[in-house]
């Protein structure tokens, strides 16, 4: 049996939820720019704190202990997921920074070198670990395709911060940065979300329920999609053929929905935990960025780019489901790492705690109602343009990282107990 | 199959205090016990179990807890486990007393 060291992965997951922490810090002090354009240092500071800081950071540390799982195997190489965290972490810190105080010199490139290099080492781990494996899985193809979609995006990201001196692409980098952002949000966070997920969902609500075809045709409609998106994007074709990758995307979307509906469906335990709830209701706010992407479309074919429909964009996605799906499944997981690491040598001679009760139940409760509310009080207020509904939004949702980081220190620092 | 000698059927007692962290059911209900023999002449109990899924993170852990309290019940055997995925887990290998328990 094959299991990675928790040494290799909690501090991916300390590092996100501090990085949560920022992020939100920084949405309530700068709730007020969320009325102006969305290219601004404190919001792409925002952004990147969250696509990077948080949810690739706990991807990254969730896919080294679950690369064993899928690939029923061990995972190539402990040291290099060592070196993928010390390089993604002081990268991302610098990138963060260099966004805040808008320096595309130095820090940004340095960071960007840095990210790229944890990206590539995080790529071959997963590469490595499936070639050597003797089993296939769809599970496993979903992950790596998702990481060769993350090393694009990165790489595209780094291109992106040199073209700001260097002037390396035709148009300047705000002409790239849905590009750049797209085959982030498509082919990195919703394939890997949807095919881990495809693994995860079924397996915690205890359902026998496989669909490899429906998960073969969802991995073709978000790979196709992204491939004509781009293409249509660089050989700027007529706009209209961007419904072609929408619909694809949507579709992908729908059909993972029914995936869950189903398993949901033939579950065995009908009592779901909170954790699973939130997971679950991750995969319905799903929907919410696609009906925010559609009115953009609507609002730019008759006028002009909706500053705000962007926003409420990239926050549906960002400090939606996104952060729904890790709110939930970090409780899945992390208590049972925490668990094997304290109560291993004990184990079978009773008299130790449940994974659930290494952390708290009731302030994981709260977190998700401050998170539910300050969501929806924060995308309201964007769409309203009422700073009062996103300042009090920013404050549940910082409310919402300072409890999720109460419950994952309640973990870190648990000590043996005998019942 | 688990065959059923008089101490086989007390070892499957002591296992239903060894539980599934996640379902929190115990091993036997959820089906993780394959074979149990138990040879008094030799002193030796060989357990033939799976679990839920391949490299689960909790695995080898409840391996040792099922390992852990057979040598606890009968300190003077040699118990020896052997993990299977053949045939793989199934959720209808868990005992329907299990899944009553899931069901409420």
């Amino acid at each position: 049996m094959y299991t990675t060291t928790h040494r290799a992965v909690v501090p991916f997951y300390v590092y996100a939820g501090l990085a949560f922490l920022v992020a939100t810090v920084l949405l309530f002090s700068g709730a007020g720019e969320f009325s102006g354009h969305y290219f601004q240092p404190h919001i792409l500071a925002i952004t990147h704190t969250m696509a990077l800081g948080w949810g690739t950071m706990i991807i990254l540390g969730a896919g080294h202990q679950l690369i064993p799982v899928l690939i029923e195997g061990e995972l190539y190489s402990i040291k290099l997921a060592y070196i993928s965290y010390l390089f993604t972490a002081v990268g991302i810190a610098l990138l963060v920074w260099a966004f805040y105080i808008f320096d595309m010199g130095w820090p940004a490139i340095y960071a960007a070198l840095l990210i790229n290099a944890g990206v590539i080492v995080f790529f071959v781990n997963v590469l490595m670990s499936i070639v050597k494996s003797k089993r296939e899985n769809i599970q496993a193809v979903f992950m790596l395709t998702a990481a060769g979609w993350l090393l694009f995006t990165t790489i595209a990201g780094g291109l992106l911060i040199c073209n700001f001196t260097e002037n390396l692409l035709p148009e300047g980098s705000l002409h790239y940065l849905s590009l750049h952002a797209h085959i982030g949000i498509v082919g990195w966070f919703l394939l890997l979300v949807i095919g881990v997920g495809s693994r995860l969902i079924p397996m915690f609500l205890i359902a026998k329920y496989e669909h490899p075809g429906l998960l073969w045709s969802i991995y073709g409609l978000i790979n196709g999609g992204l491939i004509v998106f781009i293409f249509i994007f660089l050989n700027t074709v007529w706009p209209v053929l961007y419904g072609i990758p929408l619909i694809c995307i949507a579709s992908a979307i729908v059909l993972f929905g029914i995936y869950c509906r189903q398993a949901y469906r033939v579950r065995i335990r009908r009592q779901l935990d909170d954790e699973m709830k939130l997971s679950l209701l991750a995969v319905v706010m799903m929907v919410l960025p696609l009906l925010f992407l559609i009115g953009l479309i609507i609002t730019l074919l008759s006028l002009s780019a909706d500053v705000k429909m962007v926003l409420a964009y990239g926050f549906t996605i960002f400090f939606g489901w996104l952060t729904a799906i890790i709110l939930g499944m970090t409780f899945k997981t992390l208590p049972f790492i925490i668990w094997n690491k304290v109560y291993h040598a004990r184990a079978g001679t009773g008299g130790t705690p449940s994974p659930k009760e290494l952390f708290s139940g009731k302030v994981f409760h709260f977190m998700a109602i401050c998170f539910i509310i300050g969501f929806i009080g924060f995308a309201g207020g964007i769409v309203a343009t009422n700073g009062m509904a996103t300042r009090i939004g920013a404050l549940l949702l910082l409310g919402c990282a300072v409890l999720y980081n109460v419950n994952v220190f309640k973990l870190l620092l648990h000590k043996d107990v005998m019942l | 199959m688990i065959v059923l000698t008089e101490i086989a059927v007390e070892a499957l007692a002591a296992l239903r205090w060894v539980f599934d962290p996640e379902t929190g059911l115990n091993v036997v209900d959820m089906g993780l016990i394959y074979e149990l023999c138990a040879d008094e002449a030799t002193k030796k109990m060989d357990v033939l179990m799976t679990l839920s899924t391949p490299h689960c993170p909790m695995g080898q852990s409840i391996v040792d807890s099922v390992k852990g309290r057979l040598a606890m019940s009968y300190p003077d055997y040699e118990i020896v486990i052997k993990v299977t995925f053949e045939p793989a887990w199934s959720v209808e290998m868990i005992s329907a007393a299990g899944q009553e328990i899931l069901k409420r």
